[in-house]
């Protein structure tokens, strides 16, 4: 039995959707973060499973993947940045009690 | 451009610019009446020097004047309308019978406005006084000098509502205030009268100017001339207070006495003997009974105001019947054709009256009273009022040499020619009655019964005028053939046995009230209950009053409270009525607004922020629920169209 394309897209899709459970309802924005990193990283999956099974002779998704994740690295920096500062400010960083834009 | 119109114009502005001020700025003004009416005096006494000029001219070259109709020295006139085409026109005229009226109101005027500065000094409202005597003045002075019966109307007009307001001055009373209606009423019935002659006239003439009216009274119809006279005769009795329109005069006595003076007694009851001596040339066109007529009104008002002032206790309802008796004598004389005669009475009376006035007042503010039988021995601390008034006392009287005298021998001359000998005999009865109330009068004021002793002489400025009254009293009936000559007709001096025989009746007279009141020799109680019903008559002023209340009085007041419950219930219930139709319309309205409109309104806010409380629960400032919200957006994006195109295919295929 060969692993096909499928087979890794279903992996992304999971792993996407784990990634995008985290987003939407993890309290801690470190957690959420990470949950980020987890659904950019999917998309990695996709781009070189792609890379790989549909244009075998070109780099383009592996450069991509490349690309995403020097991207995803400067984001996670950028959050745990704003993470540090919120928490400065709200002494907290749990996303459920920072909700000061309440209308 | 002559400075006549100004006579009448100086009192006239001195009002017009007392009338806008406050009361302590008319108080301050009070001089201003004084003033003008000095200038009115000063001018006209240079109209009386120009028209005696010009009588003296008319004399030399021997014109003599038409018969009732002198000509005029001067005059002009002002159209105010066109009626019909007809030019309506106003005018002033000043000929030898106004320029002596003129004299006679400016002396008489000045004289009770300097009075009046000591009589009205502690009235807190003097201001607006000397502002009506001056409105007053002007009226009175228009009015003689007017050259039309249209502008005389018109003045008349104007003293009736000053009296009015004179009289009612001190309105806080009850008295004054009825006085003054009842006054304006009373002389209301003749002016009506005055008014419907002045249109018979103008639909005779077409025209109300003297020149016209009068100067052809030959051609006038002898019906419509007799309406005229007999209108103006009652005219001139509510003006001059004649039987049986004279019941208001002695209750104009409630004003300020010297507004009596001069309105009550000299000059404006004196207007109705100046209209009916005016219009005397229709009285001659009108049928022969007329003039008949005036000396019937003459007579009966000269005995019954006679025989009412001998029961009188107030002091100033005595003159004031003495009054309304005087002026039936002007009447007397008016009927037997003779207006000269007429206005040398209204003359000589008008001073002597208007100082008895003046007396009285002095006589009130000393003794504190009205009533004559609460005075006595005011001899000893008046004397210069009781000299005054004694000159007063005789010219009224008749006594040689006052003015009187002179006056109304020359009214009992004309009746004795004439062939009125009944009017004759009432007139000398009515002399004798005169000279006997005066009497009476003069002793239980002055007379030895020591009442009030703690009176004092008046004011300088109130003994002044009446001295010089009483000189004018004692002097000007000399001037008795000067004035009738004056006034275009030779006359010399009196009848000698004539003036033996009116001062023999005016000396019994007074003789009778010395014997009764000076000696005492008649008990006046035991008399009055000897006379029983008579002098019950006399008591309650021969029942005019109780017959007016009882004939005219009350059936107008049911009248008017019958109409007065009919605008309670029927015009009043209407509008109410329609009121409240109308309010129930707008309650309706109302409701309506309340609850539809208003709802309308509320229900769009109130629903704008109940959607606003239940969607702000979304902007629940947590990022994540944000998220929430953008992620099944994108679900519902994705899934939307699917399902549409699932649709779509499902239905195409079926």
């Amino acid at each position: 039995m060969t692993v096909g394309l499928s087979a890794f897209l279903l992996l992304g899709a999971v792993l996407f959707c784990i990634g995008l459970f985290g987003a939407l309802s993890k309290k801690s924005a470190v957690m959420v973060l990470m949950s980020l990193e987890l659904m950019t990283n999917a998309v990695n999956i996709n781009l070189v499973a792609f890379s790989r099974f549909l244009a075998p002779t070109q780099m383009t998704g592996q450069f991509f993947a490349a690309f995403v994740m020097v991207v995803a690295a400067a984001e996670i920096g950028l959050g745990l940045a704003l993470v540090l500062a919120l928490y400065r400010r709200a002494q907290t960083i749990e996303l459920d009690r920072i909700d000061r834009l309440k209308g | 451009m002559s400075w006549t119109p100004l006579i009448p114009l100086l009192p006239a502005v001195a009002f017009a610019l007392m009338w806008p001020m406050t009361r302590a700025a008319r108080n301050r003004f009070q001089w201003l009446p004084l003033a003008a009416m000095t200038g009115s005096l000063g001018l006209s006494v240079a109209a009386f020097a120009r028209v005696a000029g010009a009588v003296a001219g008319a004399h030399a070259g021997g014109h003599a004047g038409g018969q009732g109709e002198a000509a005029a020295v001067w005059s002009a006139a002002v159209e105010i309308a066109r009626i019909g085409g007809k030019p309506l026109a106003v005018g002033l005229r000043l000929d030898p019978v106004s320029v002596i009226m003129l004299l006679v109101i400016t002396v008489v005027g000045v004289c009770v406005q300097i009075y009046s500065l000591g009589y009205m000094h502690r009235d807190e409202r003097r201001g607006w006084y000397f502002a009506v005597l001056s409105l007053f003045s002007a009226a009175m002075l228009a009015l003689v000098l007017a050259g039309d019966f249209l502008l005389l109307y018109m003045t008349w007009e104007v003293m009736g509502l000053c009296s009015y307001l004179l009289i009612g001055f001190w309105h806080e009373q009850e008295g004054p205030r009825l006085a003054s209606i009842k006054a304006f009423l009373t002389t209301r019935v003749g002016d009506v009268a005055f008014a419907i002659g002045l249109a018979v006239m103008y639909a005779t003439k077409g025209s109300f100017a003297f020149a016209t009216v009068l100067n052809s009274g030959n051609a006038w119809p002898v019906g419509a001339a007799t309406a005229v006279a007999l209108l103006f005769l009652v005219g001139a009795m509510g003006k001059s207070a004649q039987v049986p329109l004279h019941v208001w005069l002695p209750d104009a006595m409630a004003g300020p006495t010297p507004a009596s003076a001069l309105i009550h007694a000299a000059t404006m009851v004196a207007a109705g003997v100046y209209l009916v001596a005016r219009a005397l040339p229709i009285f001659h066109a009108a049928a022969p009974w007329t003039l008949t007529v005036v000396l019937v009104v003459g007579t009966v008002t000269a005995v019954v105001g006679g025989l009412l002032a001998t029961v009188q206790y107030d002091i100033k309802k005595i003159l004031a019947y003495s009054t309304i008796s005087q002026l039936g004598f002007m009447f007397i004389a008016l009927g037997a054709g003779s207006e000269i005669a007429a206005l040398f009475h209204l003359m000589t009376h008008a001073f002597f009256k208007s100082l008895l006035f003046l007396g009285a007042g002095v006589i009130i503010h000393a003794a504190h009273t009205q009533d004559i039988r609460e005075m006595g021995g005011l001899r000893k601390s008046l004397p210069w009022t009781t000299a005054a008034f004694t000159a007063g006392a005789l010219a009224l009287s008749g006594v040689f040499p006052f003015s009187g005298f002179w006056s109304k021998d020359e009214i009992l001359t004309v009746l004795w020619h004439g062939g009125h000998y009944v009017a004759f005999a009432f007139a000398l009865l009515a002399a004798l009655l005169t000279a006997f109330y005066m009497t009476r009068l003069w002793f239980r004021v002055f007379g030895d019964t020591q009442a009030c002793s703690l009176a004092h002489e008046g004011h300088t400025e109130m003994v002044a005028p009446m001295v010089f009254l009483g000189l004018v009293t004692a002097a000007i009936g000399f001037t008795s053939p000067a004035f009738a000559g004056f006034l275009g007709e030779a006359k010399g001096w009196p009848d000698i046995a004539m003036a033996l025989g009116s001062t023999a009746v005016a000396l019994s007279g007074i003789g009778i009230g010395w014997l009764v009141y000076g000696r005492g020799l008649v008990d006046t109680a035991a008399f009055r209950r000897r006379l029983g019903y008579a002098y019950e008559a006399l008591e309650n002023k021969l029942y005019f009053d109780l017959t007016y209340s009882y004939f005219i009085v009350n059936p107008y007041r049911r009248v008017a409270g019958m109409l007065s419950r009919f605008d309670a219930r029927v015009v009043d219930g209407a509008v109410n009525g329609v009121a409240a139709a109308w309010s129930r319309t707008a309650d309706a309205g109302s409701v309506f607004d309340t609850r539809v409109i208003d709802h309308a309104v509320d229900g769009a806010g109130s629903f704008v922020r109940a959607a606003g409380a239940r969607l702000r629960r979304l902007q629940d400032g947590r990022v994540q629920s944000y998220q929430r919200f953008a992620f099944t957006a994108l679900i519902a994006l994705l899934v939307l169209p699917l399902l549409y195109t699932v649709v779509a295919i499902l239905l195409k295929g079926v």
